[in-house]
């Protein structure tokens, strides 16, 4: 296929996968904000997911900031800008892709910028707003599944969506272990952990003992059966990977499949004190880097970028 | 109120052929389609109209206009009532523009290589090379089968007595084949079993003839020769059509950047290497496809690619200089090339044009200019045109003296009252402006056209301009069976 589509259909993969791990996060602090953990700190959140320019001066009430996170077109990083960025990738990839994936991105995109969402967002129960982009996240997938010709663009989609995945979850451990260290509360962080990650009633059938932070990271980090895991995501990674195999040029093909295998590796077989959150910080940071020199390769070999 | 209520307050203007109306009398191939909604009221009419632009907002079926910020894309708007062409009338279309573009074709062999037509004084010679659409770089070039126009767009008119005109020959990248498919694909969802009962014949074969003859045209010895649509870009204002075309065909969409030429051979960059590409149906315009030849600063075409072409490694489709034959100075002439090429008499009436390089016509035109339109010779899209009817003294003025520093640029017709038919726009059924564009596929096998086109209406009430940059809209085009 056309380099320029593959790396199109990857970025559409991976602003949709953003979009909804960003919502789940929203949707459970918001909850949390609510019920649980009555001084949440917003701002936090806006730190990491906003860009300082965009970031408004005074400190942020949850409209606030659930309306700058999820739709404020000035802030460079929000869901909507995602939805945006993820349909101009579509829509530059529009005969490739199947008419009914197309279709379901250009709802969601109606759905984000109407008038109703942000009249919830800002007036009413945020929640059903949320639910109901969720709900155009879910179609998404479901279609994707349902319509995509099994080629390599459903390849590259794959790769974009976990590689998408793998990094927010980094991101969300790191902030947690960031609001542990300062915060404590360690059974209540760790279960807003779980929510945003849909990992919650997994981890009482799973782990059945109480909720501990070496269960928690070991859930999060090594469980290869929980799809929000860092390790079942590199190694989805890997399995779309390696269909390329036939159609790579040999060199390329060999390159990326080192740098993966080096990935698993350091996390299967690096002893990661898991109770120790300090050492799993520095786990993530090193990570992140594998990763991101991964991306960069990904897209010199395949997507005709140059270096 | 029901629906034959509506109707009974359907005014169409006497002067004018209505589609639908002939002396406040029904037509009989409009009867089947309006005594099956006879008990439709309006809001359901409403209804069915809501459905539509909710359905063709989901889909994303828009077009671009050129501005910044957000936007930009719009829906090409779409009245449900569908425009009905009797067996008869058809056949009458099919056959006049089929002769039209074989004299075309003819006409650009001829003008790129002896050019017996000029030689023999049938077109002045000084006409054809002030044309800033005559490409030099195309003399003595050959191309595949010598075809030039594979794909063709005619826009045709009626006048009050109901016979066709042509108004242009679009040659170069006609659009709007796509909203034929998808307005049909509208209809039927608006109006279940309403098809079938009008004995209606399909468009749908448009993308299996094109694909067929795009691959018909491959030079290299191959099965599967490799056919791309090479657009420029998601900004462009027929974007959705480009993506459609590809998707249909089944073949890759690229742009410039897409591709690249080696050793006089185009290639396109994939995850797997290059690959060699055989045959492109390109949609950008003649200027901008290779920036070695043509426009420099173009980032839309391709290096080198004009060499390969050149060479016979490539097919270009359309050909590069068609702009040539439908440049709108040369359109007066059709007829004669049609006897000259031909020795046959044309079909299809052309509308009186006069050109203001000539000063008795220059005189002529702006003493009647309340009845004429003058239009510039390259411009399409509706751009650059002055309605005598309804310009202002002042605008007519400004326009003469833009006329006066290049008079080649410009042509005068008398304003021809388009047909009318029969609209839903505010909960009533209103005549307005149609003219209609059938699509023409040339191929090694020859002229095929779908029964069917592109009917576009303008929509602001008896205004006779149906471009969509300047707020015209769409129908259904149904052509009946025999």
């Amino acid at each position: 296929m056309l380099s320029r589509v593959a790396d199109a259909v990857f970025w559409m993969a991976r602003y949709m996968e953003r979009s909804d791990n960003m919502l789940r996060s929203m949707r459970t602090n918001y909850i949390a904000s609510q019920d649980e953990i009555p001084d949440f700190s917003w701002q936090r959140w806006m730190d990491w997911l906003c860009t300082p320019a965009a970031q408004p001066q005074v400190p942020p009430t949850y409209r606030d900031a659930l309306q700058h996170i999820l739709l404020k077109k000035e802030n460079d990083t929000s869901v909507l800008i995602n939805i945006i960025r993820a349909r101009e990738n579509a829509r530059s990839v529009q005969d490739y892709i199947t008419k009914e994936v197309w279709q379901c991105i250009n709802n969601y995109f109606h759905q984000i910028r109407s008038q109703e969402t942000e009249n919830l967002i800002l007036f009413g129960d945020p929640v059903t707003a949320m639910d109901e982009l969720l709900r155009e996240s879910t179609l998404f997938y479901g279609t994707v599944d349902m319509t995509m010709s099994r080629g390599e663009g459903y390849t590259f989609l794959n790769i974009g969506k976990y590689m998408e995945r793998l990094l927010r979850n980094l991101d969300i451990v790191e902030l947690k272990i960031n609001e542990l260290e300062s915060d404590g509360n360690e059974v209540i962080q760790w279960k807003y952990l779980l929510y945003a990650l849909s990992g919650y009633e997994f981890h009482s059938k799973y782990y059945k003992n109480a909720m501990s932070t070496e269960s928690v990271i070991d859930q999060v980090i090594m469980n290869t059966q929980f799809p929000h895991a860092i390790l079942y995501c590199l190694l989805q990674v890997e399995r779309y990977f390696l269909r390329l195999e036939g159609i790579s040029v040999p060199e390329h093909f060999r390159e990326i499949q080192f740098l993966l295998g080096k990935a698993i590796s350091n996390l299967r077989y690096g002893n990661i004190p898991l109770a120790d959150v300090h050492h799993v910080k520095e786990f993530i940071v090193h990570t992140r880097v594998e990763i991101k020199t991964l991306s960069s390769k990904l897209a010199s070999l395949y997507f005709g970028y140059s270096n | 109120m029901s629906f034959s209520d509506l109707l009974n307050h359907y005014q169409s203007n006497p002067n004018i052929w209505d589609e639908m109306c002939s002396r406040g009398e029904v037509r009989n191939h409009y009867k089947v389609f309006f005594n099956s909604l006879s008990h439709v009221t309006p809001d359901e009419l409403g209804r069915k109209d809501e459905l539509a632009k909710k359905l063709f907002m989901t889909q994303g079926i828009t077009f671009t206009v050129y501005s910044d910020g957000e936007g930009i894309e719009k829906i090409f708007p779409f009245d449900i009532i569908p425009r009905i062409i009797t067996a008869d009338e058809w056949k009458v279309i099919d056959l006049g523009i089929k002769q039209r573009i074989r004299a075309l074709n003819i006409f650009l062999k001829d003008i790129y290589h002896e050019q017996f037509i000029l030689n023999d004084n049938i077109i002045p010679a000084a006409l054809i090379h002030s044309c800033p659409n005559f490409l030099r770089e195309m003399v003595r070039v050959d191309v595949p089968y010598d075809i030039y126009t594979h794909i063709s767009g005619i826009d045709l008119i009626r006048d009050s007595d109901g016979s066709f005109y042509v108004l242009e020959d679009n040659l170069r990248t006609p659009s709007g084949v796509s909203y034929m498919l998808e307005n049909r694909n509208m209809t039927y969802r608006i109006f279940p079993g309403l098809m079938p009962k009008n004995n209606v014949r399909s468009v749908k074969d448009y993308p299996d003839l094109l694909l067929k003859n795009l691959m018909a045209i491959a030079g290299r010895q191959t099965s599967q020769p490799t056919v791309v649509l090479l657009t420029p870009g998601i900004y462009n204002s027929a974007y959705f059509e480009h993506t459609t075309l590809a998707r249909l065909m089944g073949i890759e969409l690229v742009e410039g950047r897409d591709l690249v030429v080696d050793n006089a051979k185009v290639y396109m960059k994939t995850t797997a290497g290059l690959k060699q590409v055989d045959v492109i149906y390109r949609r950008v315009d003649d200027d901008f496809i290779d920036p070695l030849v043509f426009n420099p600063n173009s980032f839309l075409g391709v290096s080198g690619l004009y060499y390969a072409y050149r060479k016979g490694n490539v097919a270009i489709v359309n050909a590069p200089g068609n702009g040539v034959a439908d440049d709108k100075a040369v359109y007066p002439f059709v007829p004669q090339m049609i006897k000259y090429y031909l020795n046959e008499e044309p079909i299809l009436k052309t509308v009186p044009t006069y050109a203001l390089e000539n000063p008795d016509h220059f005189a002529y035109v702006f003493e009647h200019i309340h009845k004429m339109v003058i239009k510039k010779t390259n411009e399409s899209g509706g751009y650059g045109m002055l309605m005598g009817s309804a310009a202002t003294t002042e605008q007519i003025t400004t326009y003469k003296k833009e006329v006066e520093k290049n008079p080649r640029q410009f042509i005068a017709q008398p304003i021809i009252s388009l047909s009318s038919v029969p609209c839903f726009i505010n909960g009533a059924i209103t005549p307005r402006h149609v003219d209609l564009r059938p699509f023409a596929l040339y191929g090694p096998d020859g002229i095929e056209i779908v029964p069917g086109g592109l009917t576009r209406v303008a929509l602001r009430e008896s205004s006779l301009v149906v471009n969509s940059s300047q707020g015209g809209g769409s129908k259904d085009t149904w052509v009946l069976n025999d």
